[in-house]
């Protein structure tokens, strides 16, 4: 049969014919023999291959470039961090196993980049090298939210457990930062990293105790207690007066500025012990404070129990109801720290009654509009030590309770109609909207 | 309700998010010219609108299909959505209250303690996760009832779920495990 339309080329006739070379179609013109068009020898989808390299038989054949890749940072980060090559093979090992599972293997670059970082962050915390996220966030260059949930995805395709990261223990780590030695900076302003490490480490389990780090980012708080514990190694007046930022300068670390908060917050936990100290005759302020850390330091626990102590007794004469049977007797040495402290528990919560009587209600499962929370005890108010958010409390707004509502009521017309514009106004609006959109287009 | 406990629990629920359908197609530009507390937004394609009494805001879109949020309980959720349908009724809709169904509730509750958030995980992996350094809360997802609870240090729970009953068992099931693993509040 004959191509209608088609000429050949060489010899002008139009006497063309399917004529296939195997399994090559081609045209042929019946004159003089000459191959007018062809089809293509193989058939190759057009752009790439319909099934995807993970799934071909090539992956056992050649490893996935990205894989390679991915393996290659990996060691890169650990590298970077100094870690030892015990770390080193777990997180090529994690980075492995997880790349092949179904939710890593067909997702972005980026992704895979945070994938390694987080193999290297969940092997430094089994390995008991813990970091902490913030240094992978900063090494990646990434958002820590996005870093989380890759964190929290890996952990689950891959079923494992990292130890909680305590925050002495990165403390150590973190003060290596700082170039606050003698090497580095005047006399007057070194602090050998030992030292000042011991003195940071005693105030960050202070402000464990006290709340201050429960729930917060850790870097602010590292940094607050490495600044108090340098000011606090030499309390002179060019210490005390020196702030923060020019010591982050000097020490050549970035600012945080949360920092500021926290060292607030330790001054004032610091404040409370240091007012128990019984050779101090002046008030213990902010101000004062950091000549007394030293002191304060190293009597921490039985500052503490004298601190509990005598809170206790404040409440307890201010609280109209007496509680006779009350456990706490004499001096309390550290060492029976752990029984004060429960006993001191137990006492508050007994006194807790005392105040309000409005908690005690019965139908208070599902209680909607409570206004009873207002008068509530807020127990951030009755405990010596209590986090910021519980003793600033939030004012919740208390709105005029629907009483009685069924969801089946009458609705009035009335009601409804405070909720549609009136023929006019819709009118007015209309024009409004009309000169605005004219004034607009004018000006544009 | 805690049978375990002789304080009970006040649970306050902050929030129910319900849907309803009008079985009809809304004319999203009429809405925004004829009614008053609404905001249109064309770029998403729905319309806000706000009502006083029981303080809910609407999402409404063309296909007809509304989602109410605000309501602090169930009844209060459904008296705004039946209010909001007469509203667009009186606009002029061919309006049909239906397929109304709670979507979520949420409540915050706080216990009489504080609560060791390691310890709770470490005793209940791995329905409860804990990552300090991502989000301040341990959260535990109680799979047959659909609910997560967000355990905060300072005891203070945040419970999400699909209805009011399922929030407070939910509450109910998880009190037990944060009394063992409670902190003395010094």
């Amino acid at each position: 049969m004959s191509a209608a339309g088609l000429r050949c080329p060489g010899c002008g006739s139009s006497n063309i014919v399917d004529d296939d070379l195997y399994c090559q179609a081609q045209r042929v013109c019946v004159d003089c023999g000459s191959v007018v068009s062809e089809g293509s020898l193989a058939d190759d989808p057009i752009g790439g291959s319909d099934v995807s390299y993970s799934r071909t038989t090539a992956v056992t054949k050649k490893p996935c470039l990205n894989l390679i890749k991915g393996l290659e940072r990996v060691k890169e980060i650990c590298r970077i961090l100094r870690l030892s090559s015990e770390i080193e093979d777990l997180a090529l090992t994690y980075f492995r196993q997880a790349y092949v599972h179904e939710s890593f293997i067909n997702v972005s670059l980026q992704r895979k980049e945070l994938l390694a970082g987080c193999c290297v962050f969940v092997s430094c915390g089994q390995r008991d090298w813990p970091i902490t996220l913030g240094t992978i966030c900063c090494l990646l260059n990434a958002d820590q939210t996005l870093v989380g949930g890759v964190y929290q995805e890996m952990m689950k395709v891959l079923n494992i457990q990292a130890p909680f990261i305590n925050i002495t223990d990165v403390i150590e780590a973190h003060i290596q930062e700082y170039k606050i030695s003698a090497q580095h900076v005047p006399e007057e302003l070194a602090e050998e990293s030992e030292a000042l490490t011991k003195r940071a480490v005693a105030l960050v389990e202070l402000a464990a105790d006290s709340w201050i780090v429960t729930g917060r980012r850790l870097l602010p708080i590292m940094m607050a207690a490495t600044y108090l514990a340098w000011q606090s190694l030499n309390p002179n007046k060019h210490r005390i007066r020196f702030p923060l930022s020019k010591f982050c300068q000097v020490a050549q670390v970035q600012k945080r500025t949360t920092a500021t908060v926290r060292i607030t917050e330790l001054k004032q936990a610091l404040c409370k012990l240091g007012r128990e100290l019984p050779w101090i005759r002046e008030a213990v302020t902010e101000n004062n404070v950091v000549r007394l850390v030293e002191d304060i330091l190293d009597h921490r626990h039985t500052l503490l129990a004298r601190a509990l102590k005598n809170h206790e007794k404040a409440k307890q004469d201010d609280c109209t109801q007496t509680d006779s049977s009350n456990p706490l007797t004499g001096e309390v040495a550290p060492s029976q720290l752990s029984e004060s402290r429960d006993e001191t528990a137990n006492a508050s919560s007994r006194v807790q009654p005392c105040p309000q009587n409005s908690r005690e209600n019965p139908e208070g499962d599902v209680d909607d509009d409570h206004q009873g929370e207002d008068l509530e005890p807020n127990w951030g108010k009755r405990v010596l030590f209590a986090p910021p958010c519980v003793i600033h409390r939030k004012r919740r707004r208390v709105e005029q309770p629907v009483q009685n509502v069924t969801g089946d009521e009458e609705i009035s017309d009335s009601e409804i109609d405070s909720y549609i514009r009136t023929p006019q106004e819709v009118r007015d609006f209309t024009l409004m909207q009309n000169m605005v959109s004219v004034s607009d287009s004018g000006k544009a | 309700m805690d049978s375990n406990n002789d304080e009970a629990l006040d649970i306050i629920v902050t929030n129910v998010v319900a849907t309803f359908r009008t079985r009809c197609h809304l004319n999203l530009r009429k809405i925004a010219l004829e009614g008053t507390n609404v905001i249109y937004k064309p770029e998403v394609g729905k319309v806000l609108m706000k009502l006083r009494k029981p303080t809910i805001t609407a999402s409404i879109w063309s296909s007809g299909k509304i989602i109410c949020t605000g309501a602090t309980s169930e009844d209060e959720a459904k008296l705004g959505a039946r209010r909001l349908a007469r509203c667009l009724q009186k606009l002029g809709f061919k309006v049909r209250f239906s397929a109304f169904k709670v979507v979520n509730v949420l409540a915050v509750c706080s216990m009489p303690f504080a609560v060791h958030l390691v310890n709770f995980t470490n005793n209940n992996r791995p329905i409860a996760s804990y990552e300090p350094e991502l989000h301040p809360a341990a959260t535990y997802r109680i799979k047959h009832l659909k609910a997560t609870v967000q355990v905060f240090s300072t005891g203070s729970l945040t419970v999400t779920g699909p209805n009011v009953q399922n929030v407070a068992t939910a509450v109910e099931h998880i009190y037990p495990l944060l009394y063992e693993c409670q902190k003395p509040r010094k």
